[in-house]
């Protein structure tokens, strides 16, 4: 049985595939410890107190990284249990769920640009290219709620069910501002290749052709994933933490995998579309490729695009821990009443002016 | 070098072969609901194996992401209890129809297979999106009005129907 | 690939969704039905499209999915209203329109 892509010429190739999707599984693996990590640190330090900073190696304290580690070891080795009269099978699916779209989103991240190796064969640093890019991180973007509502139903409680149907309906609500917030990146740079977008945004990055998309794009990206101020799916005081109040164990911990790792590609793809990608500031990426060669250039320009995601990373632990939650109706109102219209009076706008000139 | 279409587009068959009876089959919404959405992803991945990127994007973005999701909101939302509702089992005519519609279908496709087969022309090259959307934006452009002028349509219409009446 | 497979998919989706419609009494699930039957009209335009090597297959499609969005806000809308109305999304309880 010859599968046509183990053809010998092509075994190196696959060989570089597996090697790009084992890091990028590794590198969003370290992701959520990280960040939850950095959620209790982060408003320690607003709130001038210290946060977890005892667990460490030995001597050494690690500013209490290793916590998060010791969290996740504790979740894994916790009882499984799932309540009275739950639907056994879509109970243990719903965490799948939530969790296979988020990583499937990333294969479409450019982290850098094609390398072309000296007997001529080309590297793209992304998982595939697609001529319908970002559509496809919408589309993935969009399963995402089923996790949430099946975890709600499957769990037979009715705080569950509540937090999954404010949730699920928050979600389809926002997505519209979203893929209307990036009609006119489409319409400015004229594709939907991430790739394409990253290599016309060298001298001007998209923030400043599309001002308006970003600030939708910002909000809605805090909507979509259920974020502070926008977490009413939560909402710990109201509804005991909503869908996953039933989740223990490891099945809790992948809800929060899926969580953080939804709001790292998001933030990726904002630093993607609207701050240049993985281009560094005021530094041709043809003068770094000359001056230090192609494996450095790529590393310079992979670590620009993990920094501008971190800024994004920072701004929703910012954001939590500054801004008090939103009423649902309010919520909703926002959607529909306030940034559905200007999504709309942004795409006239865009096409006005992208007509005149 | 044998080609891995084949076996591909026989795996996908069997699996919407399977979801598909499965979505009419199943005794709870919810389940039939899930069952359809695997349907649609598993149809968006057929359409990416003939070359239609753009179609099956849309497909999950709209059908599996949107349409979807209302109706298991919906189910979620009347939270009906689980009454397992049988099959009308009264139901000759249903059977009667069904095997109308089945003969039908079955000489549609003979004729439709008859036209269709002897022409594999293979599409174009250059980008599928792009492709799709001059024909959508020039050929079609009053069809994609009307769509529009539709989709306003159902919009009010939804809201109108399920809008509370004031207590007389 | 010859298109026939392609077409033979669409009909034994087309037969479940007709099944669905005739035997099933749960309103939605009736819907959801219908939503197979466009399903399958929707493979044979990609698959007709792709041996004529045509894209008005695939803008079809996109006009098909436009009129199922537009088919679930309203049928969806009145399977709420109705269930406010009766009570009930079973079918055989619905005895308005007989006579």
């Amino acid at each position: 049985m010859g599968l046509n892509f183990l053809h010998d010429h092509n075994l190196l190739a696959l060989a570089i595939v597996i090697a790009k999707v084992v890091f990028l599984l590794v590198l969003l693996l370290q992701i959520p410890p990280l960040m939850i990590w950095l959620e209790r640190r982060a408003p320690a330090l607003m709130q001038r107190r210290r946060g977890p900073n005892r667990v460490g190696l030995f001597k050494w304290r690690l500013w209490g990284l290793l916590q998060s580690l010791a969290d996740a070891i504790k979740l894994i080795f916790k009882e499984e249990i799932a309540p009275a009269g739950a639907h056994k099978a879509l109970f243990q699916l719903a965490p799948l769920l939530g969790v296979i779209p988020a990583f499937v989103i990333v294969a479409v991240i450019p982290f850098g640009q094609t390398i072309t190796l000296a007997n001529g064969m080309t590297i793209p640093l992304s998982l595939t290219q697609l001529d319908v890019g970002f559509l496809f991180i919408l589309a993935f973007s969009s399963l995402g709620v089923y996790s949430v509502a099946v975890a709600g139903w499957a769990s037979n409680s009715k705080y569950s069910l509540l937090g999954s149907l404010r949730a699920s309906a928050q979600m389809i609500s926002y997505e519209i501002p979203l893929g209307l917030s990036l009609i006119p990146i489409v319409l400015i740079y004229g594709t939907f290749d991430l790739n394409s977008i990253v290599a016309a945004q060298e001298q001007v990055w998209g923030v400043v052709k599309a001002p308006l998309s970003f600030v939708i794009f910002l909000v809605c990206m805090f909507a979509e994933t259920n974020r502070a101020p926008f977490d009413m799916a939560e909402g710990e005081a109201e509804l005991v933490a909503g869908f996953h109040t039933e989740y223990g164990s490891t099945k809790f911990a992948a809800f929060f995998l899926s969580e953080y790792v939804v709001m790292f590609v998001l933030s990726c793809l904002a630093a993607t579309l609207f701050f240049g990608g993985w281009q560094i500031p005021f530094i041709s990426h043809a003068w770094l490729l000359a001056t230090f060669g192609t494996a450095v250039a790529a590393l310079l320009g992979f670590g620009a695009l993990l920094l501008k995601a971190a800024f994004f990373m920072w701004l929703y632990v910012w954001v939590r821990w500054t801004l008090p939650r939103f009423r649902y109706d309010r919520l909703m109102a926002l959607g529909w009443k306030f940034l559905l219209p200007l999504g709309l009076f942004n795409i006239l706008l865009t096409s006005v002016i992208l007509g005149s000139y | 070098m044998m080609d891995s279409a084949p076996l591909v587009f026989y795996t996908l068959a069997a699996l919407i072969t399977f979801s598909s009876i499965m979505v009419v089959a199943a005794r709870t919404p919810v389940i039939s609901a899930l069952f359809l959405v695997l349907d649609l992803f598993l149809l968006a991945c057929v359409y990416a194996s003939l070359n239609a990127n753009f179609v099956a994007v849309i497909q999950v973005l709209v059908y599996a992401g949107a349409i979807l999701v209302l109706f298991l909101f919906v189910i979620m939302m009347l939270n009906v209890p689980r009454v397992r509702s049988k099959p009308r089992i009264k139901a000759l005519d249903g059977l009667l129809i069904t095997m109308v519609m089945v003969a039908f279908l079955y000489m549609l496709y003979r004729v439709i297979a008859q036209y269709l087969s002897p022409l594999p022309v293979e599409s174009a090259g250059g980008s599928n999106t792009e492709a799709v959307g001059k024909l959508l934006f020039v050929e079609h452009l009053w069809a994609f009005e009307l769509a529009s002028f539709l989709i306003l349509l159902a919009m009010v219409a939804s809201i109108v129907i399920t809008k509370k009446r004031a207590a007389p | 690939m010859s298109p026939d497979h392609y077409y033979a998919l669409a009909l034994i989706m087309f037969v479940c969704g007709v099944i669905g419609i005739t035997l099933r009494r749960n309103l939605i699930v009736i819907m959801m039905s219908i939503e197979l039957l466009l399903n399958s009209v929707n493979l044979i335009f990609v698959a007709a499209s792709k041996a004529h090597g045509l894209v008005d297959g695939q803008v079809m499609v996109l006009f098909i999915i436009t009129i199922a969005a537009c088919e679930a806000a309203v049928g969806l809308a009145m399977v709420i209203a109705l269930y406010r109305r009766y009570g009930t999304i079973d079918t055989d309880f619905y005895r308005m329109l007989r006579g």
